[in-house]
């Protein structure tokens, strides 16, 4: 089935329309702590290799060595690719949704300009030096609260004091009374942020001696979180998505980083306890999406518009939220892109609204700087 | 003052003098590009690049389609082909001869300055680059390019075979090329188009920086000049031929980059080049890149000044632009602590305390291709990447960050902590006394008093732990 924009704004109004009344925020007065997992997906994921489109011919043209010869079903009009296994069991189980054709506002396609920007939230490169999910925490009083499954502390997650990672280095320290000499002399020579990470080093109960196998780090997540006074924000990274070149397609390489982000979903949910996993949520971020078109390598080039993957129990139902703009030449953001017709800043604002149980426009406003953004709370998160 | 010694170098070795003159002593270091220091057998860029096509071709050629039914065999053979192409080898044996040229040769600014200019044209982790490629990319194309022009540095680089390979140009075919006719490509529906990893960082991190304002059609043109430098494909090199103008790739027609026309033909990429290192936000950001590297994470204005002027000056001489840079961490020296990145502070550590560091050359010499290398030949690789900086494995293009925030985090603390104590274990036998202490505290530190009291008055549980209160000091963590 070939879809057109307009098929799908129709959607979006009777939903719309079904939520009215329902635009005030309220907060949800649950008692079980929330948690957000933020899965960063670094290199530009192709949100069309991920979740493409059904039926449309002259995108199958387009990708004629890079298309998919087996998928998940998802809806009439998407498909999910087959190394998404974990994402398709939440996806039946209505704890799994992608939100299409969006990404953060920028387009000048660098990788490290739009990783940036991905991080901080912002709009000109390297002038933010916190991340919009610290800042957020910071809005919420969550200092101490956070934990990085990487080695360095990702920018993301900056901007609020006494966040934790884990990424064991498989020995074990030096004796407390060493700890607290280095301590001492940290907090002589003013050294701030020495201090704070040593204060975590000496304080925190993970183990030093295990291995940094992504499913520990997730299994390790999940259990953390599931603590009622352990961390309630986790960050991943899954490297690798720069396909310029053999990007393969039911396997290979942007296949094995889908993979790579399946797995950490995987690893998180066996570990967590039900009503823990009932009330956390995992979403995804990328710089780009990817060139409609293959290139002669049969990889793809630096696009604009991708997709989001939300999965967990705070996950309100199964469903692609999208305001589709097309495949044709003339609906591709210069020619040659997906375009992104949701900032994907609106999904975070609300993700955290939602799960830090703050007023969307205190996030706006104290993440943001109050752009416009749009409260897709009710559309997408059980509130 | 005498953080500068490790600000633009390692520090001071036992048993070295602590230069009268710093400046001087720093700036008389960077004139001429010596030989490696290394007494072992160094291995050309193209014998390494022999064992990744012995590697790739042996991969993909032979044992993918001999074992296609059996997967345990292989991978068996797959191993046994890894150690007959020394993959486990050379980057150790690579960091081994950097490192060595850090502590034990006669100039280790020079060598401070190796390191950045390898992280500034970084090849990143892909298709075991690592393992056989980069390290001999950083001895043969950056290193003797450190008493050249910066414009020659570049052009170097990007015909490199392993920035070519990196950044994917023999990929990249003009749409308007002979190529795009070939009768093969309508057949199997693979028409010409341009790949444009490489024009993209050329333009963003080797030259002008997205400062400059080019648009995307900058990057397609630039794109468009590059087509036809590719590896010489063969059936039996597969793409670890070396690199050459295929005419037949080339896009045909003028381009235009920056409001500038070019013509078609292999020569204009060298065009090209010389117009982008001339450009003012090229010189703008290689200053500020050496000023974060040695100074600061926020360089100033007046920080950046001598740099581009030396620059302009000299039409991107390396060795007055490093001069300008050395003098300008210098006066600075006071007031601005940089934080060291763990390869640095490792190395400082090694330089300093007189380790046993790198392994020897005759302990590397003992290597037999086809065989296992021992726990000790792999240690370099293994240490860098327990502390999360091995060299020659960037994530990404761009390279290991220079900012501090980058290098904090209770994870990347914690390799310090286990790295410093476990630096014991390299204690040279005749070093490890307190007056040998004394001796290497006394020349790189301004108050060696303070430092000798807090690691020796202090009860430790473990001798190994006076090297972390030694090398965690918030003294030593900054230069």
């Amino acid at each position: 089935m070939k879809i057109n924009r307009r098929d799908f704004l129709k959607t979006t109004a009777l939903t719309s329309m079904y939520f009215a009344g329902f635009g005030v925020p309220t907060f949800a007065k649950s008692s079980h702590k929330k948690n957000l997992v933020v899965i960063m997906l670094r290199g530009g994921m192709d949100g069309l290799c991920a979740v493409p489109i059904r039926g449309d011919k002259n995108f199958e043209k387009l990708r004629s060595k890079i298309n998919l010869d087996r998928t998940l079903k998802l809806t009439a009009d998407f498909d999910l690719h087959p190394a998404l296994k974990t994402f398709k069991r939440l996806w039946d189980e209505d704890n799994g949704a992608i939100v299409h054709a969006t990404n953060i506002p920028y387009t000048g396609r660098s990788h490290f300009d739009g990783q940036n920007l991905m991080e901080t939230g912002g709009k000109i490169p390297y002038q933010v030096k916190t991340g919009w999910l610290g800042r957020g925490m910071k809005t919420a009083g969550l200092t101490g609260k956070g934990l990085a499954l990487a080695l360095p502390m990702p920018l993301l997650i900056r901007g609020v004091p006494m966040n934790n990672n884990y990424f064991p280095v498989g020995d074990r320290l030096p004796s407390n009374d060493t700890l607290k000499l280095i301590n001492q002399a940290y907090k002589e020579h003013n050294e701030k942020m020495l201090g704070e990470n040593l204060d975590t080093i000496m304080t925190r109960e993970l183990r030093n001696t295990a291995s940094d196998d992504s499913w520990v780090l997730a299994s390790n997540a999940g259990q953390q979180l599931s603590k009622n006074n352990g961390p309630r924000v986790a960050v991943f990274e899954v490297d690798g998505f720069d396909t310029h070149a053999a990007q393969g397609a039911t396997d290979g390489a942007h296949a094995d980083c889908l993979s790579d982000y399946d797995r950490i979903v995987s690893g998180i949910k066996q570990a967590m306890s039900k009503e823990s996993f009932d009330n956390t949520l995992i979403v995804t971020l990328t710089e780009f999406g990817r060139t409609i078109k293959q290139n002669s390598s049969n990889g793809t080039e630096h696009g604009y518009g991708s997709a989001v993957f939300l999965a967990g129990g705070l996950v309100k139902k199964a469903q692609i939220h999208t305001d589709w703009p097309g495949l044709k030449r003339k609906e591709l953001f210069e020619g040659r892109d997906l375009n992104s017709t949701i900032d994907s800043r609106s999904i975070y604002a609300s993700a955290m609204s939602t799960v830090f149980d703050v007023d969307f426009k205190k996030i706006t406003k104290e993440v943001f700087w109050g752009e416009n953004l749009q409260n897709l709370s009710d559309k997408l998160f059980k509130t | 003052m005498k953080n500068f010694f490790r600000k633009v170098s390692f520090g001071i070795g036992p048993n070295e003098q602590v230069p009268a003159d710093p400046l001087k002593w720093a700036l008389d270091q960077v004139n001429d590009v010596p030989e490696l220091s290394w007494k072992g057998k160094i291995y050309s860029e193209k014998e390494l690049r022999k064992h990744y096509r012995d590697y790739v071709y042996g991969d993909r050629k032979v044992l993918r389609i001999k074992y296609k039914d059996n997967k345990t065999l292989y991978k068996t053979h797959k191993n046994l082909l890894r150690h007959q192409t020394g993959q486990k080898f050379w980057e150790s044996l690579e960091i081994s001869i950097r490192h060595n040229e850090c502590i034990n040769s006669k100039h280790p600014v020079l060598a401070k300055l190796w390191m950045f200019w390898g992280n500034f044209f970084a090849i990143s982790e892909k298709d075991y680059l690592a393992n056989y490629s980069t390290g001999p990319y950083q001895r043969e194309i950056i290193r003797p390019n450190l008493n050249q022009s910066f414009e020659k540095m570049v052009y170097d680089v990007t015909t490199s075979w392993a920035m070519i390979h990196h950044l994917d140009n023999s990929e990249s075919a003009g749409p308007k090329s002979v190529t795009a006719s070939d009768e093969w490509r309508r057949r199997k529906k693979e028409p010409a188009t341009i790949n444009e990893n490489h024009a993209r960082e050329l333009l963003e991190l080797h030259t002008v920086s997205p400062q400059a304002g080019y648009t995307q059609d900058d990057v397609i043109q630039l794109a468009y000049i590059m087509t036809g430098w590719q590896q010489r494909w063969s059936k039996k090199n597969l793409e670890t031929g070396n690199v050459w103008f295929n005419s037949e790739y080339h896009q045909r027609g003028k381009k235009i980059v920056l409001g500038k026309e070019y013509k078609k033909g292999k020569k204009s990429l060298a065009v090209v080049i010389k117009d982008l290192v001339n450009h003012p936000n090229c010189r703008d950001f290689v200053a500020d890149r050496l000023c974060r590297y040695l100074i600061t994470d926020e360089p100033t204005k007046e920080m950046k000044q001598p740099i581009i002027d030396a620059f302009k000056k000299t039409d991107g001489h390396l060795p007055a632009i490093h001069k300008a840079a050395i003098t300008v961490a210098f006066n600075y020296n006071k007031n601005y602590k940089k934080f060291q990145t763990p390869e640095n502070w490792f190395i400082q550590i090694a330089k300093i305390a007189d380790l046993e560091w790198p392994p020897s050359p005759e302990n590397m010499a003992s290597y037999e291709l086809g065989t296992k290398p021992t726990r000790k030949q792999r240690l370099p690789e293994k240490i860098l990447e327990r502390l999360g900086h091995p060299p020659y494995r960037p994530k990404q293009p761009n390279g290991w960050s220079d900012y501090s925030d980058d290098w904090l985090s209770p994870e990347l603390l914690i390799r310090r902590l286990v790295y410093a104590d476990r630096s014991y274990a390299f204690t040279k036998p005749k070093n490890d006394n307190k007056e040998f202490y004394h001796k290497i505290i006394s020349k790189n530190f301004d108050e060696p008093e303070k430092i000798l009291d807090y690691v020796f008055k202090n009860m430790v549980h473990r001798k190994s732990e006076r090297n972390v209160l030694l090398f965690n000091h918030p003294e030593f963590l900054k230069a």
